[in-house]
């Protein structure tokens, strides 16, 4: 039997502690000064951590099985399955034989490799898209251009760098003064079933269509609504849903206002919408993908949403 | 210690390898022919495809008509258009089609997600859920059914999917003369300004009309709404209040479009006894 | 040791031969491709089989096509829709190998569910075929990928709508699908980054795994062999050693007939 049954297995002394205490103590540091520091403490640390625990366990049952003499000498080569046991055994005074070490450190410094290779190509195809997301202010036109109480149709380039792949809808609507401050209703053309582009229910002026830079407004006439073509989604004036397959309300625009012209601010997405215009209670969530409910049960399968 | 039904197949396994050294012909060049020629019909048929497509679509192809074989390209892309409505390609029809039919906001990641992915799992699973050796088509019922099933919804949803109508405001604006001579109210200045109202805001999106709207949502088809005589007061009061006049209706309001174009709205509908 | 002088088609058959035995005693190629040509298939094996030969012609007809296309397409958000028009209206046969790719996908896909479906009627998912059925999967996944993908490339209207709405609905699943959206977006929305993503992804991530899925299934093919037809009267499986008493009795491939111990 193994030695351990006659008397304690008392582990030899070595300096592999010392080397996982020193790349704790740098992963920490790094915590507070940079990542990159502490991606190389946390490397340290799991190195000789490794190590401190290949010492340990040397000699145990976990890295020495019993051996069994082979029925058949090396004539049958083992099969897939017998894998380390069916190798023909090898020197007991060695506790580490070398081509045991051979083929670990091939296989550790392989997946070494690959990792250095595959993690920084991974987290650049990866990382953009979460990364720096979030827009700039659009200026979308003095305060003038907005008649109360009619929507206007307006599209805008929420990033002119990007040119015509950037262009966003909206449907802006001046409720006058609340509270001694203008009160807009700015709601987003994306359908809050799966992002088809939302119809007004009602005719446009084409003829009082202004245009300046990249911003084109349209009045409408008057409209009873939205109305998503693409599966029959159904919103009122405040863009809550009145039918169809949307989840929820169609997100808004937040708005500020400099020097007598309207600014849209950053989209975030509505449950729904108690009272209209400019008293309406809006209740706000943070944005989310078209299909997703904010609130109620089904809201629990999206617990986190990625950085917008 | 392989079971016994594994060792069976084993055996036949073996009996079939055996066979087909025995009796089997050479791949090359009795198979491979067959394969040649199959190839062939495909490559022939995917190049004619390529050239009823082209010669067939109208005009100088930097504009989008459509041809037989519909348009060699849509207007440039436009993320702020409202005047859109997307499509996939056709062999993603059935997916599209679930969409409609999961209409309720509650089941959307039914129809989205849940239903493809369990149809994957099991197409992957197949085999592990059919363990029976039978290869004989008349002695599989199960499997022929469920094949002769999966083929006709899939064929049904790719068909409705095709079918789908939309209703898009600048497109149904242009029907309006067709309309119109069809119903019989060309004549009727007050019902021609309702029809173009009626096209633009968006009534078609729920309700149907001499083959135009979509009937997804279950909104009443108004091709002979006039031979009911409602009357013109009715409609306006509806227009104004839909479930005041029709109590549980989810239709919305349209009290905000004003009492002038209300009464167009209504002088139309009242036109349309259903056509000739 | 005598010699004598070949005759005319003895030479000729030895200027064929002695490059491919250069070639063969160098690499052994020679020999696998003569395996290939050469193994036995069954020899009541019908029409309907030749349904997996289509569906690979239609693929290669799509890479042929697709990798002339992009010598000419520019995947940009700004010259997308220009270089579509151009090479379907100005560059020689252009509009013959753009029309050939786009209607070589509906082709692909249409034989790719076809194969599918006489794969099935024909019980050759069944041992030991399972993992060739699954590979068969995957490629029909990566098949409908690239189609979804590709839609995008001309970047008009309907190209771009139709992935707005194929995004948004992979973005419904649960508590990955909003990373998922987002990742193949390459942002928040679709902006400059959208269109070069689905290229790479169409053009170098799916065709690469479809090349190597093709490989391990043809592999398979090979290695397992080919099923004869379930309603053959003279299957292969069915020799006279079958079930021991000699008889020829008109079994499919695969039959496991007695219900042996309960089972």
């Amino acid at each position: 039997m193994q030695p351990h049954d006659e008397q304690p297995h008392v582990p030899g002394p070595s300096l592999w502690p010392v080397g996982f205490a020193v790349g704790i103590v740098v992963l920490l540091i790094g915590l507070i000064v940079s990542w990159y520091i502490a991606g190389l403490g946390a490397v340290v640390a799991l190195a000789f951590a490794f190590l401190w625990v290949r010492d340990l366990t040397a000699g145990t049952e976990l890295t020495h099985a019993e051996e069994v003499p082979p029925e058949h000498p090396a004539a049958t080569a083992p099969s897939a399955s017998e894998g380390e046991a069916g190798m023909p055994p090898s020197a007991p005074a060695e506790r580490y034989p070398r081509s045991k070490f051979l083929e670990l450190s091939t296989l550790g410094v392989g997946g070494v490799i690959g990792g250095l290779v595959t993690a920084p190509a991974l987290g650049f195809m990866v990382a953009p898209a979460f990364l720096k997301q979030g827009q700039k202010d659009h200026d979308i036109g003095p305060l003038t251009d907005f008649p109360e109480g009619k929507f206007v149709v307006a599209t805008f380039m929420s990033d002119k760098s990007e040119g015509e792949v950037s262009r966003r809808t909206a449907f802006v609507r001046s409720n006058g003064q609340v509270n001694g401050q203008p009160s807009f209703t700015i709601i987003s053309n994306h359908c809050a079933h799966l992002g088809c582009p939302v119809q007004p229910n009602g005719p446009l002026d084409q003829t009082g269509e202004k245009q300046f830079g990249d911003v084109t407004l349209i009045p409408t006439v008057s409209i009873a609504g939205f109305g998503c073509p693409c599966h029959g989604g159904q919103y009122d004036t405040e863009g809550n849903r009145t039918a169809g397959p949307p989840v929820r309300a169609l997100d808004r625009y937040s708005f500020s206002i400099r020097n007598g012209r309207l600014f849209l601010g950053k989209p975030f997405s509505v449950s729904h919408v108690d009272g209209a215009g400019g008293s309406a209670k809006i209740h706000k969530w943070t944005l989310a993908y078209p299909g997703e409910h904010v609130n109620g049960i089904e809201s629990w399968l999206y617990p986190i949403q990625p950085p917008h | 210690m392989a079971s016994d039904r594994l060792v069976e197949r084993r055996r036949v396994f073996k009996q079939y390898k055996e066979d087909v050294k025995e009796r089997g012909k050479p791949f090359y060049p009795f198979a491979m022919w067959h394969d040649t020629v199959m190839s062939l019909v495909v490559v022939s048929v995917i190049i004619g495809l390529a050239i009823v497509w082209k010669f067939s679509t109208p005009g100088d192809h930097i504009g989008t008509d459509p041809g037989w074989l519909g348009k060699l390209y849509d207007a440039p892309a436009d993320p702020g258009t409202i005047n859109f409505v997307p499509r996939p390609d056709w062999y993603f029809y059935f997916l599209f089609y679930l969409l409609r039919i999961f209409k309720w906001p509650e089941s959307v990641v039914l129809g989205t997600i849940g239903l493809p992915t369990v149809f994957l799992v099991l197409l992957i699973a197949m085999p592990f859920i059919d363990l029976r050796a039978e290869r004989r088509i008349g002695r599989r019922p199960v499997a022929v059914i469920a094949a002769i099933m999966v083929v006709l919804s899939m064929g049904i949803l790719t068909y409705k999917g095709a079918t789908a109508k939309e209703a898009l405001g600048t497109e149904l604006l242009a029907h309006v003369p067709k309309w119109a001579a069809k119903e019989g109210f060309s004549q009727n200045k007050q019902a021609v300004a309702g029809a173009k109202l009626f096209a633009q805001a968006g009534c078609l999106n729920c309700h149907t009309y001499n083959g135009d709207g979509g009937h997804n949502l279950g909104a009443p088809e108004l091709t002979a709404e006039g031979s009911k005589n409602k009357g013109i007061a009715f409609q306006i009061a509806h227009l104004k209040c839909p479930a005041c006049v029709n109590p549980g209706s989810p239709m919305p309001s349209f009290a905000g479009l004003g009492d002038a174009r209300l009464k167009t709205l209504a002088a139309f509908l009242e036109a349309s006894k259903g056509g000739k | 040791m005598a010699t004598r002088k070949l005759t005319r088609s003895e030479q000729l058959q030895q200027t064929i031969l002695y490059p491919l035995d250069w070639l063969e005693e160098r690499s052994g190629i020679v020999g696998g491709v003569r395996y290939f040509l050469f193994r036995k298939v069954p020899g009541d094996i019908n029409w309907f089989q030749t349904l997996g030969a289509a569906t690979l012609t239609a693929f290669l007809v799509q890479a042929t096509t697709g990798v002339i296309l992009a010598m000419y397409y520019k995947p940009d958000p700004n010259s997308a829709y220009s270089s579509i028009q151009h090479i379907t209206n100005d560059i020689w046969a252009g509009w013959l190998v753009r029309g050939m790719h786009r209607w070589g996908a509906s082709v692909f896909i249409i034989l790719m569910f076809l194969h599918m479906g006489r794969v099935f009627m024909f019980g050759a998912y069944k041992y030991p075929r399972e993992l060739n059925w699954i590979i068969g999967v995957l490629l029909l996944a990566s098949g409908l990928a690239e189609g979804f993908t590709g839609y995008l490339l001309p970047w008009d209207q309907t190209a771009y709508w139709a992935t707005v709405v194929g995004i948004n609905i992979n973005g419904t699943a649960p508590f990955l699908g909003p990373f998922l959206a987002q990742f193949l977006q390459g942002g928040t929305y679709i902006n400059a980054d959208t269109l070069p993503r689905f290229y790479s992804i169409h053009m170098l991530l799916l065709p690469g795994a479809i090349f190597a899925l093709i490989g391990l299934h043809l592999y398979l093919v090979v290695h397992l062999g080919v099923t004869s037809p379930p309603w053959s009267k003279d299957a292969a499986g069915t020799g006279p050693s079958a079930n021991g008493a000699g008889r020829k009795s008109r079994r499919g491939l695969l039959r496991y007939g007695t219900r042996r111990n309960g089972r």
